[in-house]
C-alpha cells in the first residue's frame, strides 16, 4: 500500500534527525525553498566551524509547512465564505496576501474602520473606482477583476510560476 | 545612468544582518567573517515575548533586535556609517541612484514579503532583511543579498514596495552606506566589548523574559500548553518556536553555532585557549535547541516516540538555559579580565 510504504520512508528520514548538519538534503526541503541552497555553520573534522553549502534543515521544511497548511486553511475558509456572500472579495484578497485589516489600512493609508466597512459585500459594491484602485494596486490586480469579484492567486504564487517560466 | 555597476563581493552568509555589515566591511578593505561581525555586533539574545504577536502567535527571538548588529559596528571607532530612514518613496529611491552613481554600494532593510526573487514557501511579512544593493540596470536593480548563494535582480518597483512594507518594524526605506572606515580593525577590545554586551543581555537583564531567564520562562510556559491551548494550538505555537530558531537566516540551533563560530575565530586571533572552551559550550547548548527542535518536530508531526512530551521538551529547554549560563557567567568573567 503506497500510503504505508510512504510513511516507512518518512520514518527512515526521522531517524536521521540529530544534532547538526549531518542529514542528507531531501528533496522535499529542495521543493519547498524552490531549490535555494543555504549556507549554515557546522564543525568539520578537527573540530573548526565552518560556512558548509546546506539545503534547508529537515525539520525546519516540517514546521515551514505547517505554517503554511495553517494559512491555506484559512485562505480556503475565506473562500467559502466570499462564495456564501458574507464578505467581499477583498476579503479573500487580504487572507492570502497574510495581511490582517490593520495591514491592508496600512498599505491604503485608510483608517481601518473603512477597510472593516469595505469588506461587507453591500458597502464593497457601491466602493468608486478611486477606492477600488487603492487595492487593486496594493494587490496588483486590475479594478475590473476587483470589480467582477475574481478570486485570483496572490502575488507571490504568480511570481513563482513566472520565475519558473 | 541606465547602466551602472561595479564590483561588490558578494558572500552568502547565514543571517543577513551580520552578511550585509561583514559584505559592507569587507568591500571597503576589511577582511572581515560573517561570524566575526556577528560576535562584534553583540548579535545573540533571547527573548520571549507573548504580548507581541506575530499572526497571533507569540514573539521568540533569538537574536538582538534588528539593527543592532549594524548600530554596533557603526559605533567602532573610525567607522563611519551613512544612514537615513523616509517618508517618501520616490525621494528613497532616487537617494539609493544618487548613492550608487557616486558606487557607494548601499545597504537597505527591506521586507521579504514583496521581494519577487525570495521563494513561495519564505514569503512571510518579515520587514527586518537587510541587503546590499550594489548596482543598476535599466529598470533592474542588481542585489546582493546575503542569503543567496549569488548575486540577484530585482525590478525597481518591487524593490520600492519592499523598502516601504508597513507593518512591524517597518523599514522605512531605511539605507545606510559607510562613509569612512580605519585601515585595519583591531579585533581585540572589539571582540570584548561585544562578549560583554552579549553577557548583560543574557544574564543581567531586570526583565524576566529575556535572556537566560527567558528560556526559563519560556519552558515553564510550554509546560501547560497542552492543557491552556488545546492540542493544535499548542502545536502551531511549538512550531512557530521551532521556526524562528532553525529557519533561513539563523544559522542553525538559533544563532548558537554561529556565535560558536565567532568565538574559535576570536580565539584564534587572540590566542586565548580559554574562549575556544567556551565555544565548545555554545556548541553543546545549540545541539540541545536543535534536539528540541527535532522533538517539537515530531510532536507536530504526530510521530511521537516512546519519551517524546511536552515535559521532555520543557527538561531540554532548561538544559540549554543551563548550558547558556554556564558559558555566558565564564564568558562575563573572561571579559573582566580583558583591558
Amino acid at each position: 500500500m503506497a500510503v504505508e510504504k510512504e510513511v516507512g520512508k518518512d520514518g527512515a528520514e526521522e531517524r536521521v534527525v540529530l544534532p547538526r548538519h549531518q542529514e542528507p538534503a531531501t528533496p522535499a526541503s529542495a521543493e519547498m525553498t524552490a531549490g535555494l541552497k543555504i549556507v549554515s555553520y557546522a564543525l568539520n573534522n578537527h573540530g573548526e566551524y565552518e560556512l558548509t553549502p546546506d539545503f534547508v534543515w529537515q525539520p525546519v521544511s516540517v514546521v515551514n509547512q505547517q505554517a503554511w497548511q495553517e494559512i491555506e486553511k484559512k485562505i480556503d475558509c475565506s473562500r467559502q465564505r466570499v462564495a456564501a456572500g458574507r464578505v467581499s472579495c477583498l476579503h479573500y484578497y487580504m487572507t492570502a496576501h497574510q495581511m490582517d485589516v490593520t495591514l491592508v489600512a496600512q498599505y491604503t493609508g485608510q483608517p481601518r474602520w473603512k477597510v472593516l466597512l469595505h469588506l461587507a459585500p453591500f458597502v464593497y459594491a457601491r466602493l468608486s473606482s478611486r477606492s477600488l484602485a487603492k487595492y487593486a494596486r496594493l494587490y496588483k490586480i486590475s479594478v475590473d477583476e476587483l470589480r467582477h469579484g475574481r478570486l485570483l492567486p496572490p502575488v507571490y504564487n504568480l511570481e513563482t510560476e513566472q520565475s519558473r517560466a | 545612468m541606465h547602466n551602472l555597476l561595479f564590483d561588490f563581493p558578494h558572500r552568502q552568509s547565514a543571517h543577513c544582518e551580520s552578511g550585509v555589515a561583514a559584505n559592507l566591511l569587507t568591500q571597503r578593505g576589511i577582511k572581515i567573517s560573517e561570524a566575526m561581525a556577528f560576535g562584534i555586533g553583540g548579535g545573540l539574545f533571547f527573548g520571549y515575548l507573548p504580548f507581541i504577536r506575530i499572526n497571533g502567535l507569540p514573539l521568540v527571538t533569538y537574536r538582538s533586535p534588528a539593527g543592532h548588529i549594524l548600530r554596533q559596528i557603526a559605533s567602532i571607532n573610525e567607522v563611519c556609517m551613512y544612514e537615513k530612514k523616509f517618508r517618501n518613496p520616490d525621494e528613497a529611491m532616487a537617494a539609493l541612484d544618487q548613492a550608487l552613481a557616486a558606487s557607494l554600494p548601499v545597504g537597505l532593510q527591506t521586507g521579504v514579503f514583496w521581494l519577487p526573487y525570495f521563494p513561495k514557501a519564505l514569503r512571510f511579512h518579515f520587514n527586518a532583511h537587510n541587503l546590499v544593493v550594489y548596482g543598476k540596470q535599466g529598470e533592474e536593480y542588481l542585489i546582493s543579498d546575503p542569503v543567496f548563494p549569488a548575486p540577484v535582480r530585482c525590478p525597481a518597483e518591487d524593490l520600492a514596495r519592499a523598502r516601504f512594507a508597513s507593518g512591524a518594524l517597518a523599514p522605512k526605506g531605511k539605507m545606510y552606506y559607510l562613509t569612512r572606515t580605519p585601515p585595519e580593525l583591531d579585533y581585540g577590545p572589539l571582540i570584548a566589548r561585544g562578549i560583554r554586551s552579549v553577557c548583560r543581555m543574557m544574564l543581567d537583564s531586570y526583565f524576566p523574559l529575556i535572556g537566560v531567564r527567558g528560556i526559563r520562562f519560556l519552558a515553564k510556559r510550554m509546560r501547560h500548553w497542552p492543557q491552556r491551548l488545546g492540542r493544535e494550538r499548542a502545536e502551531l505555537h511549538l512550531g512557530h518556536v521551532v521556526r524562528m530558531q532553525e529557519e533561513i537566516g539563523t544559522g542553525g540551533g538559533g544563532f548558537r553555532f554561529m556565535y560558536a563560530a565567532f568565538l574559535q575565530e576570536g580565539a584564534a586571533i587572540m590566542q586565548d585557549q580559554e574562549l575556544r572552551e567556551y565555544a565548545a559550550l555554545l556548541t553543546a547548548a545549540g545541539d540541545a535547541w536543535r534536539e528540541f527542535a527535532a522533538m517539537a518536530v515530531r510532536i507536530c508531526k504526530g510521530r511521537v516516540r516512546p519519551d517524546d512530551s511536552y515535559p521532555a521538551m520543557v527538561e531540554c529547554l532548561n538544559q540549554c538555559a543551563a548550558l547558556e549560563g554556564k558559558a555566558f557567567a565564564g564568558l562575563k568573567q573572561w571579559a573582566k579580565q580583558q583591558p
